[in-house]
């Protein structure tokens, strides 16, 4: 059970990630062209000092490059997405990028992909639920970053967070990039108020 | 409100908003033009109506836009571009005709789905928004930053070289001391060693008239009255007298040796320390070397084994006194390498225009972490109280200031190799006022 939500909702919860992830990776192959295998969501309930670890635990002792998004709506967040430096390459073809990046264009290429993945796996959850979801213009973490310093928490606005890890692998390319949706606790009421409406329209 | 006043009230906002406004179909074709758009492509809504985008603005990077365009069809959500990372999406005249500043139109760019009933994307509208002046400031900032930034990094720099020139002052003027007590101490001894040594000349002239003479009286002893020689015989027997006179000449002899060696000493003290002829020289590496052997070998001597493979390079145009001080510090610091007993080897060669020494041992060796930190001022690994940590920075700084290398290779469990290039023209020779008076030991 994941603390703020009671068993039914936590249930819920992974289950409607579950299905969102599957037409996430539907939408994404879609537009990639690629088969895309979506892990299994990992939700859990984070102390705010725990998320460097957490980002640690997810890509491993790697130099990372991340960038952020923040969607509001049914429910308030922000996506992140975390790649190592050898995948860029084969993420910028994916998106459509020609011969050799410049600095800038590598910098679009993490802005875009935190559209593309954020957009795929918070729509495909905001769908099950039916809450309308908007999302605001990337921005930019850094590049080359120890994993540790990808979230720092003395700048957080929050003591705890809902955790939604999911990593993405695209067929063909050795590529994986990892999104993390972070919900603050603040936010989870609002999450679980979804959850029931969803969890009646089931036994309606 | 009705619908037609509300259709007016869009149209009109989006047309005269001062946004650009386009959209186009899942083919990529013109759906919308919007007056900002004709403004600055020169292209009206009604030639472009239908025809395709990428074929009407071949210039557009079509692979990149396509699938940007492609998701916000497939996933139903926005998707943005920021004039930081793509400065633009047209290339359009900006807006400062008179004032400049930019090449052209610096852009944010907002792509939308336009959804039906059914939530599938119909269309996908694009805004385009004029970011130049906002961006012009913004590059002003950030040069600003990285100008400040600069200076803060120089300034950094003069700090670490101030607290250098503070690291060497202090040693130096530690060595200077340390220079001048030698300095003294020579001069002190040297002349009761004078009149010592010539005492001994001719004390050893004396005692062999004096020998001559015995023996003369020796040859007459026969000749004696027999009480007479009898007392001779007892004071003779009681003296040991047959030995004396071997011991006599051996006494001198090793007084002479060891009189020699004290002389050697101080003659090397005051070499080293150069109390007489400080600046710049042309000097013998390998006879500076054996100079600073014979100081520190008592230091050394229970420790190490020296072993020296002389290349015999040309004579260098250098300070011999710094040099004698790095190479002091090189080999004591190497004789502490050793948990038992080692050996040093010290090489010197010839390399184009320069001149190398090495000085390696074959002891506990430096670990990696350590290496890099070796020269740093106060780094030291000796416990609290033994080394300050300054030896092999001063060395490091002579040695640069020699317009050399001082440079270290080691093996932890097999020993470290430190080794000094330097140049051998400096064309310094009577120029050095200013290097002496920051280094070398006053007179």
């Amino acid at each position: 059970m994941i603390n703020g939500l009671n068993e039914d909702q936590s249930a819920a919860l992974q289950e409607l990630a579950n299905i969102g992830m599957g037409q996430a990776g539907n939408s994404l192959a879609l537009i990639w062209k690629e088969f895309v295998h979506l892990s299994i969501p990992r939700i859990a309930m984070v102390d705010a000092s725990r998320l460097p670890d957490l980002i640690l635990s997810f890509v491993g002792d790697t130099a990372v490059s991340a960038s952020r998004q923040a969607f509001h709506g049914g429910f308030r967040g922000e996506v992140l997405v975390v790649v190592t430096a050898r995948d860029r390459n084969g993420l910028a073809q994916l998106m459509g990028y020609e011969g050799q990046l410049d600095a800038a264009e590598r910098e679009e290429v993490l802005l875009d992909i935190v559209n593309i993945l954020g957009g795929a796996c918070v729509g495909g959850i905001a769908q099950q639920v039916s809450a309308e979801i908007g999302f605001s213009a990337p921005s930019l973490i850094g590049e080359d970053l120890d994993p540790l310093d990808v979230i720092n928490p003395e700048q957080l606005a929050i003591d705890t967070a809902l955790s939604l890890e999911v990593c993405f692998q695209v067929e063909n390319r050795s590529l994986t990039a990892h999104l993390v949706i972070l919900l603050p606790n603040n936010e989870v009421g609002a999450l679980a108020d979804l959850l029931d409406q969803f969890l009646c329209t089931l036994e309606a | 409100m009705n619908d037609e006043y509300n259709t007016i009230l869009a149209d009109f906002i989006v047309e005269r908003l001062e946004l650009g406004v386009f959209a186009v179909d899942a083919q990529f074709n013109i759906v919308l033009w919007n007056r900002f758009m004709h403004t600055h492509s020169g292209k009206s809504a009604q030639s472009l109506k239908g025809s395709n985008l990428f074929t009407t603005f071949p210039e557009l990077p079509e692979s990149w836009l396509k699938r940007k365009i492609e998701s916000v069809f497939a996933l139903g959500n926005y998707a943005f571009t920021s004039w930081e990372q793509r400065a633009y999406l047209f290339r359009f005249k900006h807006n400062r005709p008179i004032t400049g500043g930019v090449e052209a139109m610096l852009q944010n760019c907002t792509f939308l789905p336009l959804k039906d009933e059914k939530g599938k994307v119909e269309f996908v509208v694009i805004t385009l928004q004029d970011c130049t002046d906002n961006a012009l400031i913004q590059q002003r900032l950030a040069e600003a930053i990285t100008i400040s930034d600069e200076e803060r990094r120089k300034q950094q720099e003069l700090i670490v070289k101030l607290e250098d020139a503070k690291n060497q002052l202090f040693q130096s003027e530690k060595l200077a001391s340390i220079g001048q007590l030698a300095a003294g101490v020579a001069h002190e001894i040297n002349n009761p060693i004078g009149f010592v040594n010539s005492n001994l000349g001719t004390l050893e002239r004396n005692v062999t008239d004096l020998m001559k003479l015995m023996a003369v009286f020796e040859s007459k002893e026969a000749e004696l009255p027999e009480a007479a020689q009898q007392e001779l015989s007892k004071i003779k027997k009681d003296i040991d007298f047959e030995y004396v006179k071997e011991d006599l000449a051996a006494l001198i002899n090793e007084s002479k040796e060891g009189l020699g060696h004290v002389r050697r000493i101080v003659a090397d003290l005051k070499d080293f320390s150069r109390v007489d002829q400080s600046g710049w020289q042309i000097a013998d590496l390998e006879k500076c070397i054996d100079t600073t052997l014979n100081v520190v070998s008592n230091e050394i001597r229970y420790k190490a084994t020296v072993v020296k493979e002389y290349g015999h390079p040309p004579l260098v145009e250098c300070v011999p006194g710094q040099i004698n001080q790095v190479l002091m510090n090189l080999v004591v610091n190497a004789s502490q390498a050793f948990p038992e007993r080692g050996q040093i080897t010290l090489r010197t060669g010839e390399e184009g225009m320069y001149v190398w020494i090495e000085v390696q041992d074959d002891g506990v060796g430096i670990p990696s972490e350590n290496l890099q930190r070796i020269f740093e001022p106060f780094f030291t690994t000796k416990p609290v109280g033994t080394g300050t940590g300054l030896g092999l920075s001063v060395c490091y700084n002579i040695v640069r200031k020699h317009e050399g290398e001082l440079t270290v290779r080691s093996e932890v469990g097999k020993g470290s190799c430190f080794r000094i290039l330097l140049p051998i023209f400096h064309g310094k020779m009577g120029e050095s006022e200013e290097l002496e008076a920051a280094h070398s030991v006053p007179q």
